[in-house]
């Protein structure tokens, strides 16, 4: 069975439908239920460097692995020891003691997925950064799981900002991470908003042909199948002229109302709720009263929703437009403020998406309606490439389908560079402990152990043979260590802000209690938390956790994950 | 300890010396061994928990290998729960995995079994397994870490009884069902004809001769008021199916004569179903007034393509029919640009003729399983590729014929298969929360002593005092939590601390106790009576009971210790009260009708590990369940048939909650009902509700079937011909309200045709295989 068959053979190959499909396809089936093969695609082209062999990085690195991820390097110079084998599956028990951490850990990963590519690589990591820079930027994604500071903060500078960082601290039950980049953009949010039907705005032939139907006079079947969507423009229609004009509408010597304008009291509504049971001929039409159930999307205005309309602020504003996304960002941008295509409401529009949900109806009937949908949506589909091509960028059509398609759904988050939230400006955390207490005081005892490594007032974790070497707790007890930690997070606020009675005990004395101990059931949690943000990123679908949205500059997220694994809970900063 | 003594370092230096030692002692059950189950194992393992019992009943298939990550290629096919062991197992070998290839509902798996365990955690994938080791565990008193995940999204539950909610303290969301009428003649969405290839086609051809449980469901469809004419023709199509299925059976792919070629079973089977079947239906001209009829297909022309499918249809039918009289769209591939969007060959909707060979080909291998093999049936399996193509094409055919959209074989393996996405990543976040939550089960009772090395034996057979985490009184739950994983990026996850028990609850509000007995020699006398502690009395009064009686107080006797008069005179002093005794779904004595009683257990079909309920018909008293047991080896042949448990159960006053629905007299108590209308196997997503309305809603019409329908209550028999294999022979239903109590067991009530719509929504039942 060959498994590493590369996914567009799987794929695109279009052959008679029986026999079994392939390997792969079977292998991967339950997991391209969620991503598709686009996701599967990008996850198996990403190259991806994990800093060291541990117990919560071997975690992270199954998660990949099992899944299909392209190709991973594992860094680490240490050889195992017994605490290694005793925590770490993916090392060969006692058998691996004495022997490269990185390349046993390859070993146990391999077993897994034969079509994943993976190396140990035991240079040290601080040798590296000096003589091999240009490598360390090749990866799309590097996790680093309790490296020291110093290394840490010279990685996360070099690989700023177009290489994805994943930082991973943990200290038994408690543990962060954070995710650094300059933006990421998800276009397959698989939001579950769907796109506006502009019942509110009807485009000029829906309304048209909304306004043609004699309603009286057809034929009672196809009355009956007339879809809602045209049920609820007609109504809204005839309430606008009524209320403008005062007349009759069934006389129909009005004209065509100014088109604003929705009842809005609650009053209103019932009576527009009424007017739509009023219109049915026989007293069990089920499109009527689908159409009564969905009256609400009369006055839910069809607005441009406001993380896009941010998103617009910001790439309106960075001047350069020269990337495939900011091009299409800037298109849909013009549109909205300029859309010909729909004369009677030129702005505060997306381009309208061809699709419709399924509705009571007869074929004839929704195909009609589709074909009004998709003609509209035709031509503005062409405004919007008219507008896309000044950006002169070549985008081919899929790319802009599958734009539209999520246009109202699109996500662009800002993250932050690592040395901005290690730990994080004093007054910004100052304000976090007040609003987030018990995350905030996890977050900093997790930074002022780091810290205290740094200073060397605590063993460096590169110099200690394994995360929880006696050696530390040797030198150092609970009660002093407890202390130290106190003193630094103190550092990291400004003067005169006390850290929580209640918060701070806890979390200081948990980590002060095992500092760096890589405890299995947090590993495994770890494992999965972290590898699925990592898929987050690679596949660029689905809204990362940590999510600051790129819009609000100004937003106060550090975007840091918490995890307390004694009560039980995350939380973001 | 040399090279071992850095091993468990980390995990020492957290969890304290204490509870670290507490892991090796306590004897874990892992529940299923799948994609949570592998997961769970490893991190069992390197937490320090040493006895570990790991239960699956599947084998391995390449689709589990994206995240069951103690498998390889190599081990497809090959038993889960062995398998699994032996990976985790070579990890530390001081740590002893027994593996079990075995069903959890097998009634060697019983209440002593479950007690020799301090935690269970389930890893499973369906509800029908989680309720049952949920009973289980609360029969044992052995607290219960309950699982689930589908997709990104996962769930953990620490279940404890007494303490915490139990797993069916709140009802679970009943799988889709769909009306007879509307899978049989109706159908108005694609899913209909799925079920319909999947549950109705496949046995009628390739099952097993079904005339008697097709025929009660059709007759207790006609009992609930259905369309006369239309059941009738039901019945008839069923018969007719004895050519096909002949034909099937003495297939032969190599005969080129002509009489051969005519028994093409293929051929046979697709012109009884797609042309002669239809063509019936639409003679029965009032079901098409106010619906579009189908169209019957013609096999020579989808053959040679001339097939034209015109006509008005329902929703995107006729754009549909198009699309599929013509080539399939995504055939033009190779001049259109869509080269990023990468399409799997599964995920493209297949045309008419192609759906047409599609029905040949897989006809035929199946017909060749049977006819050469020792298979005399088959199943549907979603990874059975052979029943999956029938399925597809099978419903994409029917779907043609009534204008429905057709499905690709991708999302039909999905519908068809209950199908729920997974990934290592939630099933990794899971398994480390329920070992956290197992860890502070452990923590919560620290005077609790591990698990018992032997089963329990008589003395200690009230589930309370049995030792497990769980008994300590003084245990502090405070630290378990509910867990979820949910899709929201700014909470990943929610976490909430556990909810009493539900007052009204079926399974963890009942009493549970132990009868240890020799089910040929003991009667449900004596252990009803026995049990309430009504035997004195009933000795004098009852004849048949004479025999036993002696031995009965000697055995009361013998396992008295003096402390548990009190106990057993609060029975005594209570009034006898009317009573009700259910095995399961079936009713064994009722106030009017108890001549069961004097039976054996044994010719009334109780066996091991079986729960006898005594329902008290006042509901002043929660229900006493009774678990019936081996008698121990060593007990002596001359000695009573039977130990009463002691202290006898302490029957326990109901909390007096006003129901929310109002029970109805002489049914059983609204608990037992509410517990028992909850279909009982999950994979079974399909139920077939029988309806007293033709079709789904959508038609109906002015002319009062309607109406009427509306306010009776229908009665939907679910899964009517699997009780009636399962009710016993030796059963009497002479009982005057009797028929009627087994009739609402196990029926769904519906209130109207208004919640048929609700019924096919789409239920989320978590789950991870």
């Amino acid at each position: 069975m060959n498994d590493s068959q590369p996914i567009e053979t799987a794929t695109t190959s279009i052959q008679m439908p029986s026999g079994a499909p392939d390997a792969k396809t079977r292998r991967y089936d339950r997991q391209l239920r969620l991503w598709a093969a686009s996701g599967q695609a990008a996850l198996e082209s990403a190259r991806i460097l994990v800093i060291p062999a541990t117990a919560t990085t071997t975690s992270i690195l199954k998660n990949l692995v099992l899944p299909g991820l392209g190709h991973f390097t594992l860094m680490d110079d240490k050889v195992v020891n017994g605490a290694d084998a005793g925590n770490n599956f993916f090392l060969d028990g006692f058998k691996s003691i004495g022997k490269f951490r990185a390349q046993e850990a390859v070993n146990g990963l391999m077993e897994m997925n034969d079509g994943v590519e993976g190396v140990a690589d035991v240079r040290n990591i601080q040798e590296v950064l000096e003589t091999d820079k240009g490598w360390l930027k090749t990866f799309d994604v590097v996790v680093a799981h309790n490296v020291d500071s110093v290394i840490l903060d010279d990685l996360a500078a070099l690989l700023w900002p177009d290489t994805y960082l994943v930082v991973v601290n943990s200290a038994g039950f408690l543990a962060d991470f954070s995710i650094h980049y300059r933006e990421h953009q998800v276009i397959e949010s698989h939001a579950e908003t769907s796109p506006s039907l502009r019942i509110d705005q009807a485009f000029p032939a829906l309304l048209q042909y909304a306004m043609s139907l004699p309603l009286d006079t057809m034929d009672i079947t196809d009355h009956a199948h007339i879809p809602y969507p045209v049920i609820l423009v007609r109504a809204l229609e005839e309430w606008r002229r009524e209320r403008e004009q005062g007349a009759s509408i069934r006389l129909l010597l009005s004209g065509p109302s100014s088109g604003r304008g929705v009842p809005r009291t609650t009053a209103e509504r019932k009576a527009f709720k009424e007017r739509i049971r009023a219109m049915m001929r026989k007293f069990d039409e089920e499109n009527f009263e689908e159409a009564e159930a969905q009256a609400f999307k009369c006055w839910t205005p069809t607005v441009i929703p406001s993380e896009v309309r941010e998103l617009f602020n910001l790439h309106l504003s960075s001047t350069s437009s020269s990337t495939t996304f900011s091009s299409l960002v800037s298109a849909l941008s013009q549109f909205s403020q300029n859309n010909p295509a729909s004369p009677q409401y030129t702005s505060g529009l997306l381009p309208l998406t061809p699709s419709l949900p399924d509705m009571k109806s007869s074929t004839e009937e929704y195909v009609k309606l589709q074909k009004l949908f998709r003609a509209q949506s035709d031509k503005e589909k062409q405004v919007f490439k008219e507008y896309l091509s000044r950006a002169q960028v070549d985008v081919n059509d899929a790319t802009i389908d599958q734009f539209l398609k999520n246009s109202h759904a699109l996500k662009v988050l800002k993250g932050r560079e690592w040395k901005e939230i290690n730990p994080g400006a004093k007054e910004l955390l100052a304000g976090k402990l007040s609003t987030h207490t018990k995350e905030t005081a996890t977050h900093l005892a997790l930074a002022a152990i780091r810290k205290l490594r740094a200073k060397s007032v605590i063993p460096s974790l590169e110099h200690v043979s394994s995360p929880n070497d006696t050696a530390m707790t040797d030198i150092l007890d609970k009660d002093k260590l407890k202390d130290l930690l106190t003193a630094e997070a103190k550092s990291f606020l400004p003067p005169g802000v006390e850290l929580p009675e209640a918060e701070w005990p806890v979390a200081s004395g948990e980590v002060a209690r095992a500092p760096s101990a890589d405890l299995p059931t947090t590993a495994a949690f770890l494992g999965g938390l972290v590898a699925q943000e990592v898929i987050k990123m690679i596949t660029k679908q689905y809204i990362p956790i940590s999510a600051g949205n790129a819009a609000s500059a100004a937003n106060d997220q550090l975007g840091i994950c918490v995890v307390d694994l004694v009560e039980t809970w995350t939380g973001i900063l | 300890m040399s090279t071992a003594a850095g091993r468990t370092k980390h995990a020492e230096a957290i969890l304290g010396p204490e509870l670290h030692t507490r892991l090796s002692l306590t004897k874990v059950l892992v529940v299923g061994a799948g994609g949570i189950g592998c997961e769970l194992l490893k991190t069992l393992v390197l937490t320090g928990f040493t006895q570990i019992t790991l239960l699956d009943l599947d084998t391995i298939d390449l689709s589990n290998l994206n995240r069951q990550f103690l498998f390889r290629t190599k081990d497809v096919k090959k038993p889960k729960s062995i398998t699994a062991a032996r990976a985790a197992s070579s990890f530390n070998p001081n740590v002893k995995i027994d593996p079990i290839f075995g069903n959890i509902k097998d009634e060697e798996y019983d209440i002593d079994w479950f007690k020799g365990f301090g935690v269970v955690l389930n890893a499973l994938d369906n509800l029908d397994a989680r309720r049952h080791v949920n009973r289980m565990c609360m029969a044992a008193g052995v607290p219960l870490v309950e699982s689930g995940t589908a997709g990104y999204l996962g769930q953990v539950q620490p279940l404890v009884k007494d303490a915490t909610e139990c797993f069916d303290c709140i009802p679970k969301p009943t799988p889709k069902s769909f009306p007879v009428c509307t899978i049989r003649s109706t159908p108005s969405q694609p899913i209909h004809c799925i079920v319909w290839s999947k549950s109705y086609l496949m046995g009628q051809l390739f099952g097993r001769d079904e005339d008697a449980g097709e025929t009660s469901e059709l007759d207790e469809a006609e009992n609930n008021g259905e369309n006369v004419e239309e059941i009738a023709n039901l019945r008839k199509e069923a018969q007719s199916f004895s050519r096909v299925r002949a034909a099937i059976r003495s297939y032969s792919p190599n005969s080129t004569s002509t009489a051969d070629q005519n028994n093409d079973p293929a051929k046979l089977a697709f012109q009884k179903i797609f042309s002669a079947d239809i063509q019936n239906l639409l003679n029965m001209g009032d079901m098409w007034k106010h619906r579009e009829p189908p169209v019957p297909l013609d096999y020579d022309q989808i053959i040679s393509g001339t097939s034209i499918l015109d006509r008005q249809g329902s929703s995107k039918a006729k754009e549909e029919r198009n699309r599929i009289n013509g080539a399939s769209s995504l055939n033009g591939t190779g001049n259109k640009k869509t080269a990023e969007k990468v399409v799997m060959k599964d995920q493209r909707k297949l045309t008419l003729k192609e759906n047409l060979m599609l029905f040949n080909t897989s006809v035929q291998s199946l017909s060749m399983r049977l006819s050469t093999s020792q298979v005399q049936t088959i199943e549907f399996d979603k990874d059975d590729e052979d029943t999956l193509d029938f399925v597809t094409a099978a419903s994409n055919l029917r779907s043609a014929a009534y204008g429905i959209e057709g499905k690709s074989k991708w999302e039909v393996k999905e519908m068809a298969g209950n199908i729920i996405p997974a990934i290592a990543t939630t099933n990794a976040i899971i398994a480390g929360l329920i070992v956290l939550q197992a860890l502070n089960l452990l923590r919560a009772s620290p005077s609790a002593r591990p698990s018992p090395s032997e089963p329990v034996n008589a003395a200690t057979a009230t589930p309370s005092s049995s030792s497990t985490v769980a008994s300590s009184a003084s245990a502090d739950y405070s630290l378990l939590r509910n867990v979820h994983i949910q899709l929201k990026p700014s909470v990943p996850l929610s976490s909430v601390t556990c909810s009493s028990p539900n007052p009204n609850c079926g399974v963890c509000r009942d009493v549970y106790t132990l009868v240890r007995c020799d089910r040929t020699q003991t009667t449900l006398r004596d252990v009803v009576q026995g049990v309430l502690g009504w035997t004195s009395r009933q000795s004098q009064n009852r004849e048949g009971a004479n025999e036993n009686g002696q031995s009965q107080n000697g055995n009361r006797n013998e396992n008295e210790n003096g402390s548990n008069d009190d106990d057993d005179k609060v029975n005594e002093g209570s009034e006898r009260k009317e009573i009700s005794v259910y095995e399961d779904k079936r009713i064994l004595v009722d106030p009017d009708w108890d001549d069961n009683l004097d039976r054996t257990l044994d010719s009334l079909n109780v066996g091991r590990g079986k729960f006898i309920s005594i329902v008290d018909e006042e509901g002043d008293w929660e229900t006493v369940q009774v678990v019936i047991g081996e008698l121990p080896a060593s007990h002596p042949s001359t000695a009573s048939p039977y130990i009463l448990p002691c202290p006898l159960p302490k029957l326990v006053k109901r909390k007096k909650i006003k129901p929310l629905v109002p029970s109805v007299p002489s049914t059983p108590p609204p608990r037992l009902s509410l517990k028992r209308s909850l279909p009982t196997d999950a994979d079974d997503g399909d139920v077939m509700i029988i309806d007293g309305h033709n079709g789904n809603g959508r038609t109906r019409d002015g002319d009062g079937e309607g109406q009427r329908a509306l306010k009776k209550p229908r009665l939907g028999a679910y899964d009517s011909q699997r009780d009636a294999k399962t009710t016993t022979p030796t059963m009497d239903l002479t009982s005057p309200n009797k028929r009627k109590r087994l009739e609402e067991d196990g029926l769904v009530l519906m209130d109207g045709p208004g919640e048929v719509d609700e019924f096919e929504e789409d239920v989320i039942v978590i789950d991870d295989d």
